[in-house]
């Protein structure tokens, strides 16, 4: 009889699922919906390539960019606990559909080399271009 | 005459690639012949490419269901290897993620094993139901099905406050909704028509088959690693064996509808238990030796085998999962079964062929 009881029940209830384009439930704030990186601290250490399991995060110190393969990320978090700098972080939106498969994000690295000789290089780098 | 038919697989009725060939007489089944081998991807080969800390993610991705107990077995194996203690709390949340994936899988099976028999409402009943403990479990890891939460060392997700009083406002909600449901697989006239004296194995006869999880307690072995082995912290959280004497598919439904009460206590003892302190220890160095390990899953006990050789990557991984141990007990279940009731007996195991073929 349990059953009878709920079949009638469910008559009188709103149903259980959601008209899903239409009414889209907030994501919760624990979330893992995307990887975010801030550019801004990085030091192109390459710790979050070494440590991602499906190697999705390239790191070429060379083009000082910093680039993450969207589709092949599993959102582990090792990135996120294993950054030294807190650059990258977690945020519980999902990433959106259509999107692309990668973010290439450029690195701003310039204070970072300051600490060792390398400083006068940098700052004759632009100076070498103008020249041409 | 018998005629041999092929079972699988592809099945209408049953998920799972497994394939049975078998032979039928009439329309009474005389003898089966399981063949495994459809969803094999080499997981255990592929570990080679990745550090033992990479590792964990891979076997969490050994099946969908069990994830989290999955990932934490193979944490506590590397554990081994180290030697290293985990901190308590990290303990207490590894049991709490494993028994609510404990609930989660049982609520699927339920509802899968409804719809097995033709009882559709109740299939969505039961996953409306997983659905709840589903967002609880989005909520403290992160994640729906694949959670990560576990580390070699210990967990890299914690409990705050409000988690928790989700969690148990959740079970309280739960709890009346599964009696709701337990009536109905238990006393139903249907139900029980479709479920009693179907697939019978003896209490000797399943201990003998090596069969694991609520296969072996369906049929009255009080067998469960977790009162056992020295796992994790269940010791201390006193809890109860879920059997049942009758050894059928009935029998094999009433252990796993027990299983998710005892579950939900054992979520409720280990939260008003639940130490502060650190979640995680720091692991130096690279494994070596040997260490295996074993930890009971919704669909029975797992054996995890690790060989370290001193450098980043396991020298070799192996996992034993409970379907595995459970297939060959449907040589014994299935012959004098008619053909119709099959897919029935063959679901009571719970097969996982993902689990099995890794």
């Amino acid at each position: 009889m349990g059953m009878l009881n709920l079949v009638l029940g469910n008559i009188s209830r709103k149903p259980a699922t959601r008209l899903y384009p239409f009414e889209v439930r907030a994501p919760f704030k624990e979330f893992k919906g995307r990887i975010v990186f801030n550019p801004d601290n990085c030091i192109l250490c390459g710790l979050c390539q070494k440590k991602c399991p499906p190697d999705a995060i390239t790191v070429i110190k060379a083009d000082k960019t910093w680039e993450l393969n969207v589709f092949r990320c599993i959102m582990c978090t090792e990135c996120v606990n294993g950054c030294p700098k807190d650059c990258i972080s977690i945020s519980n939106e999902r990433a959106k559909t259509g999107a692309k498969e990668f973010i290439k994000v450029a690195v701003p690295i310039v204070d970072k080399p300051k600490a060792e000789t390398p400083k006068a290089d940098t700052t004759k780098a632009p100076k070498a271009a103008p020249s041409k | 005459m018998t005629t041999v038919i092929p079972f699988g697989p592809q099945h209408p009725v049953l998920p799972e690639p497994v394939s049975l060939k078998l032979e039928i007489d009439n329309d009474v089944v005389v003898g089966v012949l399981p063949s495994l081998g459809y969803v094999h991807r080499g997981l255990e080969k592929f570990i080679d490419t990745k550090d033992f800390n990479q590792t964990m993610y891979i076997c969490e991705r050994i099946c969908g269901i069990c994830s989290g107990i999955h990932g934490i077995t193979y944490s506590r194996a590397v554990e081994k290897l180290f030697d290293i203690e985990v901190p308590e709390r990290a303990q207490y949340l590894r049991v709490i993620n494993s028994e609510l994936c404990r609930i989660h899988s049982h609520l699927l099976w339920l509802g899968l094993f409804a719809d097995g028999f033709g009882f559709e409402s109740l299939f969505y009943e039961c996953w409306k139901y997983r659905e709840d403990v589903l967002d609880v479990l989005e909520r403290f890891t992160g994640n729906r099905v694949i959670h990560s939460m576990s580390k070699v060392g210990g967990a890299s997700r914690d409990l705050t406050k409000e988690q928790i009083d989700q969690i148990l406002k959740t079970l309280d909600d739960l709890e009346p909704k599964v009696k709701n449901i337990e009536k109905v697989f238990v006393n139903n006239y249907t139900v029980k028509k479709r479920l009693v004296g179907l697939g019978v194995m003896s209490k000797q006869l399943a201990y003998e088959a090596g069969t694991a999880g609520p296969t072996l307690r369906g049929s009255g072995n009080a067998i469960d690693v977790r009162n056992t082995s020295d796992y994790d912290i269940y010791k201390d959280l006193g809890f109860k064996t879920a059997v049942a004497k009758e050894g059928d598919c009935y029998g094999r439904t009433k252990v796993r509808i027990d299983e998710i009460y005892e579950a939900i206590k054992l979520i409720r003892n280990a939260i008003s238990k639940l130490p502060e302190g650190e979640i995680a220890t720091r692991v130096k160095g690279f494994p070596t030796g040997e260490a295996i390990i074993r930890a009971e899953q919704p669909r029975g006990e797992v054996v995890y085998y690790v060989k370290g050789n001193g450098t980043k990557n396991l020298e070799r991984l192996k996992v034993r999962t409970p379907t595995f141990a459970n297939i060959p007990s449907l040589l014994l279940m299935l012959p004098g079964v008619k053909l119709a009731d099959v897919p029935i007996v063959v679901l009571t195991i719970d097969p996982c062929i993902s689990c099995t073929e890794r």
